[in-house]
């Protein structure tokens, strides 16, 4: 494990999945999540989902000012999750189409960007 | 789960029926002449929604705006005296545009061309060899364009004669009800824009009926049809001069989300609680303001989406999130997150059949269309644009001019 991909310990089971899914704005992730394959996202959110109580309750005891490099990845991984759980728990087969429809809107500003 | 779930819906089916029953001549949706006619009689004359005063935090601080239904680009800046005020982004000694950025903070606005120089006041400040000129540094300030605000919401008026103010326009009900929503208290938004192969008026029209949702959003719009109301139709519609608003079924059923999004919902509106932006009276209400922007009162997924025209056939939408307050923990910002683009994930639904709807309408085949009792929001868009350009063109003949 690189030290840039390290996360928050107790999160080390979605450390495989950083380098797809940890991105610096929400353009960025929309995009990952219409690049990527069925399996990547089901793999993904299959891993992540169960951990995003914990995730929240871990990053939520600490003032955002305060969050490190390992817990800003934490983060970043759950915005990812929110994007993928659309895909898979809401769209689902018809995900294809919906990123062929998304890609007429296009993200100019988040308020996540800045983390 | 709310109580209210279990009430009799009834659709508010008459609540349009003022504006009566015709069909709709479809001429009005594709036609350039009468996109011309609309562009003179509403978009050059009516107040339009056009940014937000977070975007223009301290003095100094400007946007630029082009509006290509008007050939026009816009400066709007806060002054050192605080006051708002708009321009054309123009010079006054050949029409240059000045600024190129979309944004920033400046103390001054320099034309390249020349280096005429002036003042977030609009004054010309200084010009080289100004001497030479035939005109006065006085008769050379920037072009102003009527501006103002309303819960935060900045608003431009191409019609530098314009009579009406701004709260006149929106008339009482619809500033009071603003000013309560979180709009008036927002600090920053995310932000999503689209280009779209539709009319102006078929594209707003999707976003204010409900009619469609069931079949273009079977999924995402779960929430918003049970079996008391298998169309997820409002409750209540009412009108407002120009104006329109809708308030939404109470029953929407929260009980579909999934674990995940239920976790990241809840964060949210703890947070939106926490800021004292629930409960608010706007929560469940719709605000369609004439001639092209929405906004939705819900205080966890606060968005406005303006519509402007770019050409008959061709129309661009903003949306935005808008958000009070810097967020003050990742669960709060995980919600923006979330809210955001589960947003747009639904406008994007919508796209396919409007598009196909304005192919349809440019052959012409189709004469006159059907809005239903549900759909008398549209209804009300026409006949008040039409009302507008029958006055304009009322207006050009008591003149003695062509239209």
């Amino acid at each position: 494990m690189s030290a840039q991909h390290s996360l928050p310990a107790g999160f080390e089971r979605l450390e495989l999945f950083v380098d797809q899914w940890v991105t610096a704005t929400t353009a960025e992730r929309a995009q990952r999540r219409t690049d990527s394959t069925p399996e990547e996202r089901q793999a993904f959110f299959d891993a992540a989902a169960p951990m995003l109580e914990q995730a929240i309750a871990y990053l939520d005891a600490k003032p955002l000012a305060r969050l490190d490099d390992a817990d800003k990845r934490l983060l970043k991984l759950m915005f990812s999750l929110s994007h993928v759980q659309m895909a898979v728990e809401v769209h689902r087969e018809m995900e294809p189409r919906h990123a062929m429809l998304r890609e007429i809107m296009v993200i100019t500003r988040s308020a996540t960007d800045g983390i | 789960m709310n109580a209210e779930t279990n009430a009799v819906f009834r659709p508010p089916l008459d609540q349009a029926r003022w504006l009566g029953t015709d069909p709709i001549p479809t001429k009005a949706y594709y036609d350039p002449e009468h996109y011309e006619l609309e562009r003179k009689a509403i978009f050059m004359r009516t107040w339009l929604q056009i940014g937000h005063v977070c975007e223009l935090p301290e003095p100094g601080s400007f946007i630029r705006r082009d509006l290509e239904f008007a050939e026009a680009s816009l400066l709007i800046v806060r002054g050192k005296d605080n006051v708002i005020r708009a321009f054309h982004n123009l010079c006054t000694h050949r029409a240059t545009q000045i600024v190129s950025e979309t944004e920033g903070r400046t103390n001054a606005f320099i034309c390249p061309y020349h280096m005429w120089n002036f003042g977030l006041d609009g004054q010309l400040r200084s010009a080289p060899d100004f001497e030479n000129f035939f005109t006065t540094k006085e008769d050379c300030a920037l072009k102003q364009v009527p501006v103002d605000t309303c819960a935060g919401l900045i608003f431009i008026n191409l019609d530098r004669g314009c009579a009406q103010p701004l709260n006149e326009f929106l008339g009482e009900y619809i500033v009071d009800r603003l000013e309560q929503a979180p709009v008036a208290k927002a600090t920053g938004f995310s932000e999503y824009v689209y280009d779209l192969d539709a009319n102006w008026k078929v594209d707003y029209d999707n976003f204010q009926e409900n009619y469609h949702l069931k079949f273009i959003h079977p999924r995402s719009g779960a929430p918003s049809y049970t079996t008391d109301n298998p169309f997820g139709y409002p409750e209540q519609f009412a009108f407002h001069g120009p104006h329109r608003t809708q308030i939404f079924w109470s029953g929407i059923n929260m009980d579909v989300a999934t674990p995940t999004q239920a976790l990241i919902s809840g964060a949210g509106m703890k947070h939106a609680m926490e800021k004292g932006l629930i409960p608010n009276p706007t929560n469940r209400e719709y605000y369609a303001l004439f001639p092209n922007f929405f906004l939705l009162g819900s205080p966890t997924q606060h968005f406005s989406h303006t519509v402007y025209p770019l050409t008959a056939r061709k129309s661009r939408g903003v949306i935005r999130l808008y958000w009070v307050g810097e967020a003050q923990s990742a669960s709060e910002l995980l919600a923006r997150e979330f809210g955001f683009l589960v947003a747009r994930d639904i406008h994007a639904e919508d796209v396919a059949v409007i598009r196909a709807g304005q192919r349809g309408l440019n052959s012409g085949a189709l004469e006159h269309m059907h809005f239903q009792a549900m759909e008398g929001l549209c209804r009300h868009l026409y006949q008040v644009s039409s009302e507008m350009v029958q006055a304009y063109r009322d207006e050009a003949a008591a003149k003695g001019e062509p239209v």
